[in-house]
């Protein structure tokens, strides 16, 4: 499970993360809302190491963790994805899932043998491609498939490095009505005890996937509660959803 | 990532074996020729491995080159200790001082790398320059060479020892090859693809890129021996920048990271450093314009231009994934 506690940061004067607590139970599916520059993706990057808290601390599974860093937290089983691609572009999507599926599973130092021609790595890529959908394109470089493609490899990297807990960032940004649906079914796949937390703009796969739901505002977390409590919650109707409160 | 594709095996193949036949024919000049390109060959490679495929380009692998070739000279010349040990301790010893210098270096990026790459490098030459007991600027002379005698091999033989050389020069070849195309080397390229989402991956990246460096740094003290024992004297020039510029020179005259160009590209400057030379003093004006030629005809070097046209890809539109195809059939029926 992931436990944070009175996270801080700022940037300058702006408060970008003020006393956020946030305890995702193993298995939960969190989604995380909020408007543009709400802090969401800070958030995400103060969990995974990518930026110091002022204050605050983070446990997984019960481990202090607040002070290790990215990798080491990584090897712990914490994976995200992000909200604007980060992959290895020149690279095929298969060269892309095998470096992580390697790094995962500690080949990423093998001197005598190739990650790229090993059959427990190929069948784990492989695996993972089916999974996020892009099982055909496997020998393309990222820089010859679609956004759309893209945007599957993001999480798929993530997923390959058989996480505990997965941070994703957006994930469907961008993306059209089918892939969010592709992604939504993906998202039932995953074993019941992976923990998930998802930053996620399409209200209708947030409340339908998740268990609980966070919203962020102006870096402070102003609700918790059940996916029906945030469809009922006049807070969460103002700030986020605005017009579309009685949809 | 690295692939030992039938165009590499053949252009490295063909390379080494004309080396080897023009050895063969070749007068004594002719061989010290291909002596000095093959240690080249070795130092672009380890230059290459950092560089091409780590993304780490460095400035002080002809100080690690001196390197190679100092802990060689000290030992067989000064202390009279046997050349087998004498070489093992001068890989040994370049490297130890690549993973130095990469463990200190791998923080940082781009030009401030190279910056921190190039001081080092001054700090090793400006120590031997001034160094009396090793000679200061005037070098040290009574370098040994190998003794094959064993296997009937005479090194002090202008041809046996050249074929030697152009061996070394293979398996070094050999060994990055397989390097490259192992787990490490694949991370080596991942690194320096995107080091920030290897990192999410969990990958220990300083320590990869130092250790890195070590091995690369191995290689091109290996180098520093070969040179050291061809003239069976070593000087501070081996270890200055302008040994770093012209390594770094090599390699993109050849093709940055393809390992096989950065063989091509040393055996090219050996030839144009002497063809030119016979013609005209400003042969390093020659090399500069050839540099810029291969820079602006699309930075790929000799090698990588002619292993782009034999297998360059496909261009055509971005490939959606089968998400995307079913979403736009469903549009089209719709
Ligand atoms: N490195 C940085 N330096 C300065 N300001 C930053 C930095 N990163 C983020 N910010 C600011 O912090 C605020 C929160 O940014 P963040 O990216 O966390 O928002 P978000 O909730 O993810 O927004 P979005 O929905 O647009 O992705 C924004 O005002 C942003 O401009
Ligand atoms: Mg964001």
């Amino acid at each position: 499970m992931l436990e944070a506690r009175g996270l801080k940061k700022s940037f300058g004067q702006i408060d970008v993360t003020n006393d956020v607590t946030i305890l995702v139970e193993k298995g939960e599916r969190r989604v995380i809302l909020g408007p543009n520059g709400a802090g969401k993706t800070t958030l995400f990057n103060i969990l995974v190491g990518e930026l110091k808290p002022s204050a605050g601390t983070i446990h997984l599974d019960g481990r202090d963790v607040t002070g290790d860093t990215v990798e080491a937290r990584a090897k712990r089983g914490l994976a995200r994805s992000y909200q604007k691609n980060n992959l290895f572009t020149e690279l095929t999507l298969k060269e892309n899932l095998a470096l992580a599926v390697a790094t995962a599973s500690g080949a990423s130092g093998w001197f005598l043998r190739d990650t790229l021609n090993d059959t427990d790595i190929l069948a784990k890529v492989r695996d993972v491609a089916a999974k996020v959908g892009l099982s055909e394109l496997l020998d393309h470089p990222v820089d010859a498939v679609s956004y759309g493609a893209r945007r599957q490899l993001e999480v798929g990297l993530a997923l390959a490095t058989d996480p505990s807990v997965i941070l994703m960032d957006e994930p469907t940004s961008g993306v059209g009505p089918e892939m969010i649906q592709g992604f939504h079914r993906l998202l039932k796949t995953l074993p019941r005890d992976l923990t998930v937390v998802i930053i996620e703009h399409d209200m209708d796969l947030a409340l339908d996937v998740a268990d609980r739901v966070s919203v962020l505002n102006y870096g402070e977390l102003v609700f918790e509660g059940t996916p029906d409590e945030t469809r009922g919650s006049s807070l969460v109707n103002e700030i986020y959803l605005g017009g579309r409160a009685d949809a | 990532m690295f692939h030992q594709t039938t165009t590499k095996t053949v252009t490295i193949l063909l390379l080494f074996i004309g080396m080897a036949i023009y050895t063969v024919f070749a007068g004594f000049y002719g061989r010290e020729l291909v002596i000095e390109a093959a240690y080249l060959v070795i130092l672009a490679i380890s230059l290459d491995m950092v560089a091409g495929y780590g993304g780490m380009v460095s400035l002080c692998h002809g100080a690690i080159f001196g390197i190679g070739a100092y802990v060689f000279a000290i030992l067989t010349g000064m202390m009279g200790i046997s050349p087998f040990i004498a070489l093992v301790a001068a890989i040994a010893a370049s490297g130890l001082f690549g993973l130095f210098v990469g463990a200190v270096t791998s923080r940082t990026s781009g030009i401030f790398f190279i910056m921190t790459t190039l001081a080092f490098g001054q700090m090793v030459y400006v120590y031997t320059f001034e160094n009396r007991a090793l000679g200061g600027d005037d070098g040290m002379s009574g370098v040994a060479r190998l003794d094959l005698s064993m296997i009937g091999i005479d090194t002090n033989d202008s041809l046996q020892f050249a074929l030697l050389a152009v061996v070394f020069a293979a398996l070094s070849y050999a060994v990055a090859a397989f390097i490259m195309r192992s787990g490490f080397g694949r991370t080596l390229v991942g690194i320096r693809s995107n080091e920030v989402r290897m990192r999410a991956l969990g990958l220990p990246v300083l320590r990869y890129k130092a250790f890195a460096f070590g091995i690369s740094g191995a290689l091109a003290g290996l180098a520093g021996t070969i040179a050291a024992q061809q003239t069976m004297f070593v000087s501070p020039e081996m270890m200055s920048w302008m040994m770093s510029g012209e390594a770094l020179v090599i390699v993109i005259l050849g093709g940055l990271g393809t390992l096989v160009g950065a063989a091509v590209g040393a055996v090219l400057f050996v030839f144009l450093q002497h063809e030119v030379s016979e013609v005209t003093r400003y042969w390093h004006m020659v090399v500069g314009l050839v540099l810029i030629l291969v820079v602006v005809l699309g930075n790929r070097g000799a090698y990588g231009q002619i292993e782009h046209l034999l297998e360059r890809r496909k261009k055509g539109a971005p490939k959606a994934s089968a998400l995307e195809v079913a979403a736009e059939k469903d549009a089209s029926h719709a």
